[in-house]
């Protein structure tokens, strides 16, 4: 039996907790009510996907439709997507959106399902698209396309005039010195610089050429701004900090416009790459039938309206029947997107030859890139 | 004390005035811009609005992360500070050989850049199937935690009259009952404060659970992915309220640790 | 000084009273030995499995390989040469550690004044209500401050317009290493000033009040009695600002525009860029063993000799 200390730390220490435990209560009274869900979920579809894709503006009309909730893991770059794919454990995520020129990489690795086209709108889309690289090995379907842009030049139109972006020169004028603002990516920028060296197709390039392009890329050195995450291109480009930033396109352009920012997007006269944003079927999922269901509403035309009008950044859609109900629907959207079906729209630049598909590199390791891009950085 | 008489200082003030400016400028901003209605922000500001706020409270991911937050700083909060408590106690009352590795060991997290702490416990953790789970989250941040509570709870203890324990045995209690009795009730405002300062520590931790929570994430870690994604007044939107609660939760841990700072004597 | 008074006991040694048999000793000291071992092994158990398991992983990993983003064990000493070769890790590796440095005197010398005062010169309320200040400053978001720095300091923000009202040109801050310098500013400062406060407080007063009575001005003592004896703090505190900004992401990225990328930028592109989490922990390992130095260093110079204070 042991006596009880009293001191007065005692007794004052009982009140206290009477009092903390009543005002914690209030606290998470007040504190919780703003979050509680509106709606309870039956089940969760988790996808890996650049960032902005589980917008509810994209995802609601999907997720009261399948009383779901849609939950992103966002990764920026096609290496971060592989590294964290690599790293999850099975079960882990259920969609995983992917460019193109990684859906191969998932495909050999084991990690997507090959998928029945049939299931998919592909019939509706250009016919350009309809049997596109990268989604099909031989005859089976991997990946379904989603979305896609181009990629040449941003720049502000306050800094540069129209003529003085015709070509990616551009980036070594002087009016760009201190003003250049990078891409935290080896791979668009690295592809126009390829571009600008009359390497057609940019990514299929031997010893020499990779050579030059180093040496190329390094000379810009002294007019980069600084490195940018995806978030930093649209603020730098709207702060006016960068006047011009390579391997980017009307993704980060058409946003700021609306906002009133005073920049364009251009592809210049060596050329451009297109990117394109694929949905593929995790192997490991345990929602394969509600990731069926994303994909196939994502691509339809409700789904497709929505990912081009994306609020983290807009795009440029596949499927023929998604323009004409955008047009329908949002007809200014649709202009300022380019995807009027009268009149120039961004298949025209397709025609014409100027677009390039962005891939990996193909006579060199990825790594061997990217070590060119870690060794720029610190230049 | 001072031979002469003492001069107002305004120099000294004003610069202490201009420092603690500096500290909070960020802060403030945070709270000004969080009602502009550019989005992105800049002078002169485009208008007062609350939309950020109702997008932020109506948006799924950030309320997600918030009840992820809430429910890991809790966890950790509570082993840590058992676990702080755990190593003050035997810090204050023995001594033995290899102590102050003993103690090394248990102080050394804070010091380690927390990028570093994150890779070791993903590349750790994936080898043993915790990775990408809210368990090894609560793990890896009791691991951070834990020295605070036991900084903490040790200068306490150093204020404890020593010969009390003795007192206390002598008349015949058990060293537990003496735990009990004794050490507790005198810890217990410093065990409240470290509770709600391990929580606090845990709630706003970003890089360890960047590395390790998969798609569990806390709100820290969504506000870090919409900066590098996403970035829109949001984010002044969520600083702000996690600033109010922030103020609330340290002053409530004010209440039970009076004179734990700032005095000389204790 | 507060001092520790850790009282050497263990069970049963001044309790027991005379006249007891031994067994009863023996038993009581078992009993004790479980109590602290039961105490003691916890804490321990969990840092050994949860800290320095993962450090040695980290270790291990060093000498793993990655192909095709699966991570292999291995014994290469691949990733030590091919990091340790590259002119980029190591312009990475002195940039950092330079700018970590300036950052912490930078700190410790602007904010000693700020601590003097509050130590010394304010009212009890105001001390503890900057103090509180200084504490609601650590659980404010450090991303999204720094966020907010970005906003004060783009072409056309607070800074630029406040200079354009008194007529002075804007200042281009953003993506330089002053900004990034401002960044660890607003990480360790308050740290700092808490440190430095607490130890300043803690010089005892009869040391200052000697001074006074054999003579000294104001000055003198400030800077040959009272900095001094504060001067463990004082260097604990500058540490600190230290191996804070030395491993720091956040600031390098948001405000220096990653150029030139830091040590942690290293490490988390390496991460990023195709998993090379061999490769990051190279990074780790080799920023681990500098801070090891610098700290034991830092500590070996606080408590080297003891000045004027006990």
């Amino acid at each position: 039996m042991s006596r009880k200390y009293d001191s007065g730390a005692l007794s004052l220490s009982r009140r206290q907790l009477l009092k903390a435990a009543g005002l914690t209560l209030g606290a998470a009274a007040a504190g919780f009510s703003p979050f509680t869900s509106a709606q309870s979920p039956h089940r969760t579809l988790n996808i890996l996907s650049w960032p902005g894709h589980a917008d509810p503006f994209a995802v609601a009309e999907f997720e009261k439709l399948h009383n779901c909730t849609v939950v992103a893991r966002e990764y920026v770059g096609g290496e971060a997507m592989l590294g964290l794919i690599n790293q999850a454990p099975p079960g882990m995520f259920d969609v995983v959106m992917a460019d193109a020129e990684y859906v191969d990489m998932l495909r050999m690795g084991g990690f997507i399902d090959k998928l029945n086209p049939d299931d998919y709108p592909i019939a509706d889309f250009f016919p350009e698209f309809q049997h596109f690289e990268g989604h099909w090995d031989g005859d089976d379907l991997y990946s379904v396309m989603l979305r896609f842009g181009y990629i040449g030049m941003a720049y502000r139109t306050d800094v540069f005039s129209p003529e003085e972006v015709t070509s990616y020169t551009a980036l070594w004028s002087d009016k760009a010195k201190g003003r250049l603002g990078m891409f935290d990516w080896y791979l668009p920028t690295m592809g126009c610089l390829s571009l600008r060296q009359g390497n057609r197709p940019p990514f299929d390039i031997g010893g020499a050429q990779f050579d030059l392009l180093k040496k190329s890329l390094n000379s810009l050195a002294p007019q980069v701004s600084g490195f940018y995450s995806m978030s930093n291109l649209f603020s730098m480009l709207s702060n006016g900090t960068a006047a011009i930033i390579p391997g980017i396109g009307d993704w980060v352009v058409n946003l700021l416009q609306k906002d009133g920012v005073p920049v364009a997007a251009v592809v210049p006269e060596e050329g451009g790459l297109q990117w394109t944003e694929s949905l593929s079927i995790v192997s490991s999922s345990r929602n394969k039938d509600l990731a069926k269901a994303f994909i196939q509403y994502m691509t339809s035309p409700e789904g497709q309206i929505r990912t081009a009008r994306l609020p983290a950044y807009v795009a440029s859609i596949p499927n023929r029947k998604g323009w004409e109900l955008l047009n329908e629907r949002h007809p200014e959207d649709a202009r300022m997107l380019g995807l009027t079906l009268d009149g120039p729209n961004v298949m025209d630049d397709y025609a014409k030859g100027k677009i390039f598909l962005r891939k990996l590199p193909v006579q060199q390791e990825i790594d061997q890139w990217n070590d060119v891009w870690t060794a720029f950085k610190s230049a | 004390m001072n031979p002469a008489k003492p001069r107002p200082n305004l120099w000294l003030y004003g610069y202490v005035g201009v420092i603690f400016a500096f500290v909070f400028t960020p802060i403030i901003t945070t709270v000004v811009f969080a009602f502009d209605v550019n989005r992105y922000p800049s002078l002169p500001m485009g208008g007062l609005t609350l939309d950020w706020f109702r997008q932020v409270l109506a948006d799924a991911s950030l309320s997600r992360g918030v009840r992820t937050s809430l429910s890991v700083a809790l966890c950790s909060a509570v082993v840590a500070t058992a676990l702080g408590f755990a190593g003050a106690y035997v810090d204050y009352r023995y001594r033995f050989l290899g102590k102050n590795l003993y103690l090394a060991l248990l102080t050394l997290p804070p010091l380690v850049p927390v990028v570093i702490l994150g890779l070791a416990m993903l590349t750790f953790q994936s080898r043993i199937g915790l990775a990408g789970s809210v368990q090894g989250l609560i793990v890896g941040h009791i691991v951070l935690c834990a020295p605070f509570a036991l900084a903490l709870i040790r200068m306490r203890l150093a204020s404890l009259d020593p010969d009390i324990e003795a007192a206390a045995w002598n008349l015949g209690a058990t060293q537990l009952s003496t735990l009990r009795s004794v050490i507790l009730p005198f810890c217990l405002p410093t065990i409240l404060a470290c509770l709600f300062l391990t929580a606090a520590v845990s709630f706003d931790e970003f890089m360890i659970a960047w590395f390790v929570g998969g798609t569990n994430e806390t709100l820290p870690v969504r506000v870090l992915a919409m900066l590098q994604g996403q970035v829109s007044p949001r984010i002044n939107a969520v600083g702000t309220l996690v600033f109010g609660l922030s103020i609330a939760l340290v002053l409530i841990s004010q209440l039970f640790n009076p004179g734990r700072r700032g005095r000389t004597q204790n | 000084m507060n001092s520790r008074t850790v009282i050497p006991v263990t069970t049963g040694d001044a309790v027991v009273p005379t006249g007891h048999a031994a067994p009863r000793r023996t038993r009581r000291r078992a009993r004790g030995a479980r109590f602290a071992l039961g105490l003691a092994l916890p804490p321990l158990v969990w840092q050994l499995a949860f800290f320095i398991g993962p450090l040695l992983v980290l270790v291990a990993m060093t000498f793993w390989s990655v192909k095709m983003f699966r991570l292999t064990p291995d014994l290469a000493l691949g990733n030590w040469t091919h990091l340790l070769s590259s002119s980029f890790f190591w312009d990475a590796y002195l940039y950092t550690f330079w700018v970590a440095a300036l950052s912490a005197v930078l700190a410790s010398v602007l904010a000693l004044p700020v601590s003097y005062a509050l130590a010394r010169k304010v009212s009890p309320r105001l001390q503890r209500l900057a103090i509180l200040l200084l504490i609601v400053t650590f659980f404010t978001s450090y991303p999204v401050r720094t966020y907010a720095w970005q906003i004060v300091f783009s072409p056309s923000g607070i800074l630029n317009s406040l200079l354009a009202l008194i007529g002075v040109e804007p200042i281009l801050i953003l993506n330089t290493t002053s900004a990034t310098v401002v960044g660890f500013l607003t990480l360790t400062m308050p740290l700092v000033i808490l440190i430095q406060t607490f130890a300043i407080a803690s010089v005892d007063q009869r040391l200052i009040e000697a001074a006074y009575n054999l003579g000294c001005s104001h000055g003198r003592t400030l800077f040959t009695v009272l900095f001094p004896s504060a001067r463990i703090g004082l260097i604990l505190a500058g540490t600190f600002a230290f191996v804070l900004s030395f491993g720091d992401y956040i600031s390098p990225a948001l405000l220096g525009g990653s150029r030139p990328p830091t040590l942690s930028i290293l490490l988390t592109d390496q991460v990023k860029s195709g998993n090379h989490w061999p490769r990051a922990a190279v990074v780790a390992v080799t920023m681990i063993l500098t801070l090891l130095t610098v700290v034991l260093g830092m500590l070996a110079l606080a408590y080297r000799k003891k000045g004027a204070a006990a």
